[in-house]
């Protein structure tokens, strides 16, 4: 970060201590300070460094830390907000540490657990011995909605159930680390912690330098190496894909964010079909065998034909493939039925039996309500206890003994009698305490880590970080046991040397599209497409938008005046553009009625904003919407500064909401001025730094595809609206083509010769005939079957570029009788702009394959499991239901 | 009794289909009251890729993938069966109902505990207060669970209407509970989720049913397409069909297909497919009696 800037540090803050603002309330295990109020031995160095950075040097740095953390779009939805806004991800500048010798006693202990919960997996869907001698309850088998019954018998690679661990971890009041819940089936919040490392290691960087902090490479490096490993007859170069719920999920961020790192594709489910019991990836270039997924779907969801047949989340067929042993699934399916607290109250003789040792890593002390001695010690100490649900069913919160009263407590026990296998109760915990800064103080929170662990050759290896949360200071218990919240990188310190190794490309290092064209799947290619139509439309209403905005405010002086004729042009384009709506139908069809006069310049003014900050479709600030969630389902296809760009466009128009345009004509102005820069910077960024290969090409194409209709939509409405130059010139500044007109003609504006420009002169890069050129070749370029004739797509884009090259742009512009607008120019217009929507179309149904909705079908008849491009409201909802690990 | 059974299923698509993925539960059991003797099953078009397996609850299954577009898909099941008479011990046992619920909660034995798996909820048969009420009136303390069990299907045979089209695989037990009527599938449900209420186990079995009556006996109810019924257990006499579409004991009427949790476990045709439109299904079971024992 500037290093320019770090004068600020106060002079006196070397005097200054360390200590919190506000004495803790809770009497919970303090990770900094011991009972003295000096920092443990541990710490001395971190915050030693801190301090000679001083408090104010370090919040200047977060200021930009926070910006960047924004502009990579790191976010997480906390909460499973339903209107699908994700929160921006919020990490502490100070780090949590913990020392060699208790991280190696945590990690020695995480890997027996994770080796116990591997055979108790191995069991449960093999012989289910556990069961049958009693050593099992099997009321944690059978009543649990995660053993797949589909998946019994199904045996991963090498035997290995569970490839990928993680487990939440908190400390108890005398200082020791408890298991607080195991994660078992898709575990989320490495690439978060991965993340964390970033931002905090190049914020940080002197103080990260100097703690000897362990790295986290070279468990990712593992990682991946585990993956390859799964993959079944023995491929050396398997393919392997990220399965994610799409963006709608919480945490997609993390996982398009992962997938990049580890080089993996990533998969949406229609990304994903089995043909032959294989899985394969649709790509532009046909089926792709796929090896090994790396799933973040929750497995009952996996496949819609044999686990829950209301998912569309799933590969039908995925369980038949995993069976036959053509593609391996990490983590297997079915491994969330150790995702059961009610299971921890049995580890310790588990883990003798099975191990022949001692449980050294212990949970929080847990009671399973189906135990009757457990069922009477909970019911005499609700108050005291933590009750959870033994099994999952939806996001049910765990409910505090000690916060209820005396009726609920006995409502809650009836509860639990009349049911007790549903039920686990847990001692309470006192969480540890973290210190975190707020308002430049000192305060004390909640601390809770999840630790990740991968599968090696000999066990199991464990990251040396962790995902540590930090609940609010004040918060109660139940709130910092949500997820959300703080968050803090954790530095794991070396005993020894420190391996350097990264997998990250060093910064100036392009991350852009590494992979070939042959493996981009269809579906971002569908979506490279949008991208594109919707960048381009932005940009032409932003550029619409000032210009309106710059007549205006010359205007505003003389209010009361009848707004002059090129204002009533560049608002009639607007609207007119606005009313195109995408995908590309021409605006107005035959005749449009006579406009009506605008009434002042308010009224301009008002439309104005309305069409830049309006709700409906059409308007700035939602096609900037679109823009971005478009772009968000491909995150892993653009560029990080890409990303950035788009992303600031729709925050500076969505969220400041200076709405319905109570802001002055001057902060339009400038408002719209950087918009435009922006979005320059976004077309630049793909058209010079995208490899010219086929995600490019479907970008552009969408580019060029959108540009066409919308010049060919607003030249048929302007010239059958108007004869006055006022509205050529409007048209002329939208196409971004007025100079180049007055360097040519110089004169006044004339029909004939602005028409030529606009739409059949192959010189101009804003005019249709040029967008269709450029499509015409794109799609001669693209991928075919090569025994067909020729294409739909290739005959449409050739007939339009026929028609605009043949056309007599002089005697086409004559006008009618009677001064009606030229007819044979109108007709031009129509045939061209009914050939674009149909080449749209040829092109999606070409290389989409989105047209197909998949449906459950049995001896009832199908019911409909929506599958959509454009993600109905359901669909996200069971993206958020579907994956909660 | 030997029957011969013949299931055919047609789907009519409007669009074409271009993929579709199957998962076919059509094979008869063979059991000590049953033996299947012929068996085939064909589906055109022609599958890229089939395979046979036995399911977790040892049914025959079929998974078939078609990749070819296709407007027209027909599943034909063929099979001959010998049925036996059940054992008329079965009504003579009589171990109180409750005895089998806390017995079956507590033996570890292969059988005991293949009947408690059957003891919890399942996606289609989930827990409701109305389920308890309902079976309550058949469940005196002490009861042998035989009379307990048939009380119950007879009781849901008499309270509830026999409906074709009332519901769908997707009506929700509620609903079923609320109006009283419905289909084979759905009584086997009612029958289950009143069982389990009482802790007791309670497996849904997918069959055929001899509709056209033998010289002397009357015309049962059953559906055009496949049957369905429950089965409860007991440790001296294991597992015992119930008919609650009919009021009655299975009996050497009744193939059993197979067995499952509920519906969703043993679905007899079920699939996943990409494109089709609108659809018109058929489905036509014909169930012959090929020879009378004397």
């Amino acid at each position: 970060m500037s290093s320019g800037e770090s004068c600020v540090a106060a002079p006196e803050e070397g005097s200054r201590p360390w200590r919190y603002a506000v004495a803790p309330r809770s009497d919970g295990y303090d990770e900094l300070f011991d009972g003295d109020g000096h920092p443990r031995p541990h710490w001395e160095r971190v915050v030693d460094l801190l301090q000679k950075l001083g408090r104010d040097e370090i919040g200047h740095r977060w200021e930009q830390a926070k910006r960047l953390l924004r502009e990579h779009g790191v976010s997480y939805d906390a909460y499973g907000d339903p209107t699908g806004v994700a929160r921006p991800w919020n990490l502490s500048p100070i780090p949590m540490v913990v020392d060699a010798a208790t991280w190696a006693a945590i990690a020695e202990g995480l890997a027996q657990r994770a080796r116990l919960l591997d055979l108790i997996a191995a069991d449960v869907y093999g012989a289910q011995r556990l069961v049958a001698r009693g050593e099992l309850p099997a009321e944690l088998v059978f009543a649990h909605p995660g053993f797949l019954r589909p998946c019994s018998g199904i045996v991963p690679p090498a035997g290995r159930y569970l490839p990928l661990y993680a487990s939440d971890l908190v400390r108890s009041r005398d200082g020791h680390f408890q298991v607080l819940a195991d994660r078992t089936q898709a575990p989320s919040g490495v690439g978060y912690a991965l993340e964390n490392r970033i931002v905090l290691s190049r914020s940080l960087p002197e103080v990260f330098r100097d703690c000897s902090v362990m790295r986290l490479a070279t468990f990712f490096r593992t990682l991946r190496r585990t993956l390859r490993e799964m993959a079944p007859h023995n491929r050396d170069n398997p393919r392997i894909v990220l399965l994610t719920p799409g963006p709608y999920n919480g945490t997609y961020f993390e996982q398009a964010f992962l997938a990049q790192y580890l080089d993996l594709t990533l998969a949406r489910s229609d990304d994903l079909v089995v043909r032959n019991h294989r899985v394969c990836l649709k790509t532009l270039s046909g089926l792709r065998p796929v090896d090994v997924i790396l799933r973040r779907v929750n497995d009952d969801f996996c496949d819609p034909l044999e686990l829950r047949p209301d998912s569309s989340l799933g590969v039908p067929g995925l369980v038949e493939a995993v069976r036959s042993g053509n593609v391996a699934v990490a983590n297997p399916l079915g491994t969330g039925v150790l995702q059961t607290s009610a299971l921890m109250a049995f580890l310790p003789g588990l883990c003798r039996r099975l191990l022949g040792e001692e449980l050294k890593l212990p949970s929080v002390p847990t009671h399973w309500c189906g135990d009757p001695s457990s069922l009477a010690y909970v019911e005499s100490h609700l108050g005291e206890l933590v009750v959870k649900p033994a099994f999952p069913a939806g996001p049910t919160a765990p409910v505090f003994g000690a916060e209820l009263t005396r009726a609920e407590l006995d409502e809650l026990r009836a509860r639990i009698r009349a049911r007790p296998r549903d039920y686990v109760a847990q001692e309470r915990m006192v969480l540890s305490m973290v210190p975190t800064l707020s308002q430049n103080e000192l305060t004390p929170g909640h601390l809770w880590m999840r630790a990740y662990l991968v599968a090696s050759d000999d066990g199991y290896e464990v990251m040396p970080g962790a995902l540590s949360r930090v609940g609010r200071p004040g918060e109660s218990l139940a709130l910092s046991l949500r997820p959300g919240g703080e968050s803090k990188d954790t530095w794991i310190l070396a005993g020894g040397p420190v391996s350097t190794f990264s997998l990250l490309p060093s910064p100036s290092a392009p991350v852009e599209l590494s992979r070939g064209g042959g493996d981009l799947p269809s579906r971002v290619a569908d979506n490279l497409f949008w991208l594109g139509r919707y960048a381009e439309r932005t940009e032409a209403t932003a550029r619409l938008a000032r210009a309106l905005a710059v007549r205006l405010t010359d205007q505003s002086t003389q209010s009361g005046v009848d707004p002059p004729a090129d204002v009533d042009a560049l608002l009639f384009a607007l609207e007119g553009h606005a009313r195109v709506g995408l995908p590309g139908v021409p605006p107005v069809a035959g005749s449009s009625p006579p406009r009506a006069k605008l009434l002042s310049l308010a009224t301009a003014e008002r439309s104005l904003f309305g069409a830049v900050f309006g709700d409906q479709a059409g308007t700035l600030a939602t096609t900037a919407a679109e823009t971005q969630r478009v772009a968000r389902g491909i995150r892993d296809w653009i560029s990080a500064d890409t990303w950035r760009a788009v992303a600031e466009l729709d925050e500076e128009l969505n969220r400041p909401r200076l709405v319905s345009g109570r802001g002055t004509l001057g902060a339009m102005v400038t408002l719209l001025d950087r918009s435009v820069l922006v979005l320059a910077a976004l077309n630049s960024l793909s058209s010079d730094s995208m490899m010219r290969g086929h995600a490019w090409r479907f970008l552009d194409m969408g580019r060029r595809l959108e540009r066409a209709v919308q010049l060919v939509g607003l030249l048929r409405a302007v010239v059958d609206a108007s004869p006055d130059p006022a509205f050529l010139e409007a048209l002329l500044q939208i196409a971004d083509s007025s100079m180049t007109y007055r360097r040519r003609y110089l004169a006044t504006l004339q029909l004939a010769p602005v028409v030529d420009l606009m739409l059949t002169d192959e010189t101009n890069p804003r005019s249709v005939v040029f967008q269709v050129a450029t499509l015409d070749a794109h799609i001669a370029a693209l991928p075919r079957d090569t025994g067909r004739p020729r294409a739909t797509e290739q005959t449409l884009a050739l007939s339009a570029l026929a028609e605009l090259r043949l056309a007599d742009i002089p005697q086409l512009c004559t006008r009618g009788d009677r001064d009606a607008p030229p007819p044979g120019l109108l007709q031009l217009l129509d045939r061209v702009g009914a050939l674009l929507p149909g080449l749209s179309n040829a092109l999606s149904g070409a290389y989409f394959n989105h047209a197909a909705v998949a449906r459950q079908m049995n001896a009832d008849g199908p019911r409909l499991a929506p599958r959509d491009a454009k993600e109905p409201p359901v669909v996200a909802a069971m993206a958020r239901k579907g994956a909660s690990g | 009794m030997r029957l011969h059974i013949l299931h055919r299923t047609t789907y009519e698509y409007d669009d074409p289909v271009t993929t579709s993925h199957h998962e076919v539960h059509l094979t008869p059991r063979d059991l000590p009251s049953q033996t299947c003797f012929v068996h085939s099953v064909t589906v055109a078009p022609e599958p890229e890729a089939i395979r046979e397996r036995v399911d977790y609850f040892d049914n025959r299954v079929r998974y078939f993938g078609i990749h070819e577009s296709h407007r027209l898909l027909e599943i034909v099941a063929e099979s001959e069966v010998h049925v036996e008479e059940r054992p008329a011990s079965l009504i003579l046992d009589r171990t109180a109902w409750e005895d089998v619920r806390d017995v079956v909660a507590l033996h570890r034995n292969p059988e005991s505990l293949e009947a408690y798996s059957f003891v919890f909820d399942s996606p289609y048969v989930r827990p409701q207060p109305e389920l308890r009420a309902f079976a309550a009136p058949s469940f005196a303390p002490g009861r042998p669970l035989v009379d307990a069990a048939m009380d119950l299907t007879r009781r849901i045979f008499s309270s509830f209407i026999y409906e074709k089209g009332a519901t769908g695989v997707s009506t929700p037990l509620s609903e079923v509970l609320r109006d009283r009527r419905g289909v084979c599938q759905d009584f086997a449900h009612v029958a289950i989720g009143c069982l389990r209420a009482m802790g007791l186990p309670a497996r849904y079995v997918s069959g055929y049913l001899l509709t056209a009556p033998p010289p002397g006996r009357p015309r049962l109810a059953g559906c055009d397409a496949s049957h369905a019924w429950v089965s409860t257990y007991s440790p001296n006499v294991g597992w015992i069909d119930l008919d609650p579409s009919n009021g009655m004991m299975a009996d050497e009427r009744h193939v059993v297909v197979a067995h499952g949790r509920d519906f969703g476990d043993v679905t007899p045709v079920r699939g996943v497919i990409l494109g089709g439109g609108h659809h018109a299904l058929r489905v036509a079971v014909d169930v012959v009696p090929v020879e009378y024992d004397a």
